[in-house]
Formats: C-alpha cells, structure tokens, sequence
C-alpha cells in the first residue's frame, strides 16, 4: 500500500507541478471570463448602422405618412427603450441589481446606432417590376436598401376583417438587421394606419392588447424565489462539462504519462520494485486526485457564482456529492483503459486509433444532453442512465434536469456504474501486464482482447 | 546461507515460440553468477521470471526464500537490460522515489543517495535532471538506483553493454564491492569474457535451454586442459624433437607462437616437464579454455555442420572482440 501510495504522490507532484496543467487549469476560467467581457465588446453592433433609402408605392395613400413616424429616429429610440425594459424585467433579480440603471443602456448598445432610413414615395400606380430595377442601380448617395409594394387592401378590409399585407424587395447584399428594422417600422404603420382607418385609438388599443409576461414563482422546500429562465437547462449542460472535464484530464495524463514511461524504458525499473497492479493502482488514485483538485476549483469557480446571482437557493448541493461519485465511476472505467492502451502501444502516435472507441463514447451525452435534459423520464432517458460507461453523464442529466429520477434509480446506476469499473478495471490490468514489456507492432483491438483472456 | 534462487524446471513460451525450457537453476546465497548465453538465448525471460514480471508456464521458482519475487521487492536490485529513467525527473528525486519504492525510510537517505552518486563518480549530479546526463552517467544512476536499498540479491541484465572502457571497469568494481557486502550477484551478458573474468560460476542457455552450470574453476579444470602454449627460447629451434614425442598429438601455429595439444588422457605437468627437455621454452603454460570455445562445444552436436553454428561461431567472436576492447 505504502508503494501505490508513493507512485500516486509523484503522479500528483509531477502532474500539478508541471507549467502546462497550470496553464492549462487557468486557461479555461480566462476563456469563459474573456467570452463574457470581450466577446460582446468586440461583436457589438456599433459599428454597425442601418442607413439607406427606402421606396415605397402605397395605393392606399394612409401607410406612407405613418411610415415617415415609425421610421423617425425619435419613434425607434423609444421602442428599443421600451424593448430593453421588457429584457431587464425577464432578467433573474441579482442580474437586474447588478445592471442598475446600466442595464437599457447596455441592451441599446448591443442593438447599435439609430438606423437613418429615407423613405421616398412613388406613385400608387406605378410598376412593380420596374421599380425593381432600381434595386440594383448603384451610385452616389443612399444605399438603396428596399422596395415596399402596399397591397390595396392593407389598411382597409377589402371582407370581412380580410387584411392585405406589403410585398418587400431587397437588394442581395442586405444586412438581416436592417431587414429587420424595416419590416419593424412596416409593422408599427400598418397598425397605426388600420386603426386611424377605423377611428381607433392606437393609445387604447395598446392598453388593451398589453397583458404583461409575468415572471413565475418557484417553490421550493421553506424558500421561494422568482423563476429563472435557462437554469435548468444551463445546469444539466455544467454538470455534464465539470465530468467530461475531469474526466479528460485524469484519463489523458494517465494514456501520456504510461507511453512516456514505456518510451521511455523506466517501466521494467518501476516494475522491479512494484508489481504492475499496484503501478495501475498508484497512476490512477495519482491522477483522479488531480483531476479531482481540477473539479473542486471549477466547482468552487461555480457555487461562488451562483452565490453572487443568488441563485444558489436553486441548486441542490447534493449534486455535488453525486458529480463526485458518478465522477470517480466514469473516471475508474476510462482512465483504466487508457492506460491500458499507453501499456500497449510504443507511442502517442500509435494510441490514436485505440483512443477512438472511447473518444467517441466520450461524445454520446454531448449528442444527447438535450433530448435527455428535455425528457429525464423518457424511455430512452432511463435506458441510457442504465448503459455503462455513458450511464453517468445520462443519469447526472437526468438529475439535474427538472424532473429529477427516483433515488432507487439514480443508486442502481450507481451499482451498475461500480460493476463497470471491475470490468475495466480487470481488463486494464491484463492488457497493462502484458502490454508493458510488449514493444513492436502495436496491437489492435482483437489482439488486446486475446491478452485479456490469455493473461 | 540459504539458495539466492532457486529455478525447478521451469518454462515460458509466448505463443509458439519457447523461450525458456525447463530450466533448472540454483544460486547460493553468496554466489557471484554468470547468465551467459548469446542473443535470444532466454536469458532476459528468465531474468524477469525470476523478478516476477513474467510468470512461468511451467515449473516452480523461489527467490530468497520466497515463492515470487514479489513478496522480495525490497530485498532485491535490479538493473534491466532496458534502463530507462524519467528524463525531465532530477537525479535526486528519482533515486529518493525508487529507494521509497523499495521500502527505504532511512531519515538520512538525501545524504545515501548522496554518497552513493559520489562513489560512482557523480557527485554534485542529484540536482540535475537526468536528461542533462550522458548515456554512461545514466547508466551509473541506474546502478544506484538498483542498489540504493542494499539488495540481498542483486540481478543485473547486459550490464557493461554500451559502456566505455573506463566506465564498464568502474561498474565492474562496484559490482564486486557490493558482492563483497555480501550481495548475491547474477548477472546476464552474451559477452562471455566479461563472465569469466568477475563470476565464480556460470550457467550456460542456449535456445532455452540450460548447456551448462558449473563453478569457473572446474570448468577450466573439466574443459579441454590438453592445450598448451608455447613459445621456443630460440625462434629458429628445430621442434621436430618435439613432435616426435608420445603425448603430443599436434603442434599448431598459434598468435605469438605454438600451440600445443595433448594425447587425450595425458597428465599436462609430466607432459610439461618432457617438452622443456625437448625444446628449451620462452613461454609455457597450460592453455585456459575460454567459455565461448566451451559453449560452442557444448552446443555444436546440435548444431554440427549447419550455418546457425558458424553464425554463433561469428557472433560470440565479435562479443569477445567487443568485450577485449573494452
């Protein structure tokens, strides 16, 4: 025991002690947090604005002045504030206290400039397809950026409550942004021009139609708290990233650090003094404690965050425990092939092939997360939480989705989960054993299997 | 003293090929033993047999009294014929990490290793990483390592291959100091001079199979002691008087003179004393079979005639040239 204790100690060391895993470590926290400051910083609509002329032919003669006000730099500054508001209402309340009075300011930033649209109107009878051409004329001055054809009956019912709509012609190099602002402003003047047409009061009808979207209450055990969009799918989706994560690790330091030694020749001089299972044993207890620390950091990373939102109340710290457990199941079965696979092959170039199996193992939760996190209890849900070795990620989705499965299940994945890793774990150690001292041809799967049962 | 090792018939194969074939083998406990055979002979399988990393097939082993050598780790060094050592690792760090492995809790095991590089010439090495270090000088880190926990039984395989000439003598040394601290020493060489100038025993393997097992002393004794040196007093001295004598057989041209060999059966001393009568000697001496001449002997019924016997013939003169060079 003494033995596997030291061989994990200098897997630890050497691991954490090397510059590339502490790089490594902190270079993912420096994405996540240069994505959330940076990223909108640099793709921010700023400089981008809509500009450009606009043609339009109204029959009905009632659209085109109402066009000229929704198209009026005043009227579209108003109804992005009026749109940043609804965002900051739906937004979870740390979020909004965060934000202040910053909060509409940042969404009108994220929107862009007031677009600069010039309306010219064209006669009500003329040509469609000539108009078209002027499209596609290029020269000094405005963009020309769209033809709008009213329908006739667009703002008059021509039967019974039977509205026309427009007929809207672009250029082929049109941002979908300004796409969007037109048939926007089209919007807003249509309904103007209708109720004018009606003798309607647009005031009125606005109060009429506005039910707002209220914010649901979730209930839980002694605590409530206002309902917060995403989280549970964004949790299912972060407990399956902190075990592929950990995972990754563990199990790629143990496939590099066994070819090393076995490039390297040390392994016969370990093997003098230690027999190849308490070898295995020492690499893997070595590098599951590092992955181990890698886990705590990001999840430690995660709970502070939750804290500072408020939104801890929402997450079921005995999550945490099973991410462990699931974690040490998942990490066991993987990590103990792979090093059987470093034992087999003579370099990192030859474990390419043999990884591919597990690698593409690894992908299946990533495929299925949203079906799974959508539906915890279909059948192919609590299939899947039964199936080594994806039987983790599927029932940790399972579980932290909003419909969590019953104890007896999540256990049985458990038993299920352990009972793998004695499968891999006899396997590894039959190819380890004899894949240490083999060098040469490296084997393929059948000829791994062979020393399995041959051992 | 108890067997160091003790081998009863035992057998490896991998797949359809027998490395080693019901081999038999005992070490004493004080023993200095040669594992001499040439290339693919079996000697590294049996070597790691005996280290517990391969299992036999067939057949029984125990090592200092134990059943494997696995309940013996700390009692037994090891130096493999593959040396290899974590090249980024500083050269303190791994001889600390390989003497825990093999059960040191000595408090002042800094100064050990300490002591240890200086005896074998590397002293201010233990802060350097083994990358840093010339293929020789790892080779001398890898014998501390193997010896550092001072072994009961120390196994050594090819150990003087790749070494230069100053280094291979150094090692030579250490390896007798450490028989001398009372180690049970085996080591393996297909270089059989290196065999016969440090062990008092040897066992000889060929395709798996043991040839030959006897103390040095008795072999010299035992194997072809019919041959004579000699070199005449007077370079031009007629040596047909010594032809003409009963107990020799033949008198061959020899590098630096004759060789004479005997009427089987003849006492070498009274032959001795009848040739210096006949001719009037510079040189005399009893001729002392070499272990390659012994070893194609003992191997060529087997082999009479076919080209794998001038092939080995080939490949063991060139290890003697290897190794007289060295």
């Amino acid at each position: 025991m003494k033995r596997v204790f030291h061989i994990a100690v200098r897997e630890f060391v050497v691991t954490v002690g090397n510059r590339a895993f502490i790089v490594g470590l902190l270079v993912m926290p420096a994405l996540i947090a240069a994505f959330a400051t940076l990223m909108p910083r640099l793709f921010t609509a700023r400089d981008y604005k809509v500009e450009g002329q606009i043609r339009i032919i109204d029959p009905t003669g009632l659209v085109t002045p109402q066009l000229r006000t929704t198209m009026d730099a005043r009227q579209i500054a108003a109804r992005r504030v009026e749109q940043a508001q609804r965002a900051m209402a739906n937004a979870p309340p740390a979020v909004r206290d965060l934000a202040g009075n910053r909060g509409d300011q940042a969404i009108q930033t994220a929107l862009g400039p007031i677009p600069d649209l010039r309306l010219e109107e064209r006669p009500a009878n003329a040509d469609v397809q000539q108009e078209k051409a002027w499209l596609s004329e290029e020269g000094p001055g405005l963009t020309h950026m769209a033809l709008v054809a009213i329908h006739p009956n667009a703002v008059v019912p021509s039967g019974d409550l039977e509205y026309g709509t427009y007929d809207l012609f672009v250029p082929s190099n049109l941002d979908d942004r300004a796409d969007s602002e037109i048939q926007q402003s089209l919007r807003e003047a249509l309904i103007n021009a209708r109720g004018e047409a009606q003798s309607l009061n647009r005031a009125k009808i606005n109060a009429i139609i506005q039910v707002p979207r209220v914010r649901s209450v979730t209930v839980t055990r002694g605590d409530e708290r206002q309902t917060v969009r995403g989280f549970n799918i964004i949790l299912p989706v972060s407990v399956a990233a902190l075990l592929f994560i950990g995972v990754m690790t563990g199990s790629q330091a143990l496939l590099t650090s066994t070819v090393e030694e076995k490039s390297n020749r040390v392994i016969e001089v370990l093997l003098s003094a230690v027999s190849p299972m308490e070898l295995m044993a020492g690499k893997l207890i070595g590098q599951m404690a590092v992955s181990l620390l890698v886990l705590a950091l990001y999840i430690a990373m995660g709970l502070t965050l939750l804290t500072s939102l408020s939104l801890f109340g929402l997450f079921n710290p005995w999550l945490i425990l099973y991410v462990l457990i699931f974690f040490v199941i998942m990490y066991l079965v993987f990590g103990s092939l792979m090093m059987a696979i470093g034992a087999a092959v003579n370099e990192m170039r030859e474990a390419q092939g043999l990884m591919m199996p597990l690698m593409l193992i690894m992908m299946v939760p990533w495929i299925l997360w949203f079906p799974i996190s959508r539906n915890p209890n279909s059948l192919s849900s609590v299939a899947l939480s039964f199936l080594p070795p994806v039987n983790t990620f599927a029932m940790l989705l399972r579980m932290a989705s909003n419909a969590p499965p019953p104890w007896w299940q999540v256990w049985l994945s458990i038993a299920i989960g352990v009972g793998s890793v004695f499968v891999a774990i006899w396997f590894a150690a039959k190819v380890f054993r004899i894949g240490l001292l083999m060098y040469g041809k490296p084997p393929n799967f059948a000829t791994l299997i062979r020393w399995a049962r041959s051992a | 003293m108890n067997d160091a090792i003790v081998l009863k018939g035992v057998t490896k194969t991998f797949g359809r090929t027998t490395a080693v074939e019901d081999l038999n083998l005992v070490v004493p406990g004080n023993a200095l033993y040669g594992f001499i055979g040439p290339n693919g002979a079996g000697k590294t399988t049996s070597i790691r047999m005996i280290m517990s990393i391969l299992f036999p097939d067939k057949g029984e082993l125990s090592v200092l009294g134990f059943q494997s050598a696995m309940d013996a780790k700390d009692r037994i060094g090891y130096l493999p014929e593959e040396r290899g050592l974590y090249r980024k690792m500083r050269v303190g760090a791994f001889l600390t990490y390989m003497a825990k492995l093999k059960g040191v809790s000595d408090p002042a095991l800094e100064k050990r290793i300490e002591n240890s590089l200086d005896s074998v010439g590397l002293a201010g090495t233990s802060r350097k990483r083994c990358e840093e270090l010339s293929k020789g000088m790892m080779q001398k880190v890898q014998f501390v390592a193997a010896t550092i926990h001072k072994p009961d039984l120390l196994i050594l395989d090819e150990p003087f291959s790749g070494l230069d000439p100053v280094s291979a003598r150094l090692l030579r040394d250490l390896v007798l100091n450490e028989h001398r601290r009372g180690a049970a020493i085996l080591f393996s060489t297909h270089v059989m001079p290196h065999a016969e100038e440090l062990c008092d025993s040897v066992v000889m393997i060929h395709q798996g199979r043991k040839v030959l097992d006897e103390r040095i002393a008795k072999i010299r004794r035992q194997y072809d002691p019919r041959r004579i040196q000699f070199d005449p007093l007077n370079p031009e001295a007629d040596l047909s008087s010594l032809r003409s004598l009963p107990e020799v057989e033949r008198l061959d041209r020899a590098e630096g003179g004759y060789e004479i060999l005997l009427v089987e059966g003849t006492d070498p001393a009274s032959a001795m004393g009848r040739i210096v009568q006949a001719v009037t000697p510079a040189r005399l001496e009893v001729s002392r079979p070499k272990l390659e001449d012994i070893f194609i002997n003992l191997v060529s019924g087997s082999l009479e005639g076919s080209e794998s016997l001038a092939a080995l013939r080939e490949g063991l003169t060139n290890n003697a040239a290897k190794a007289a060079a060295v």
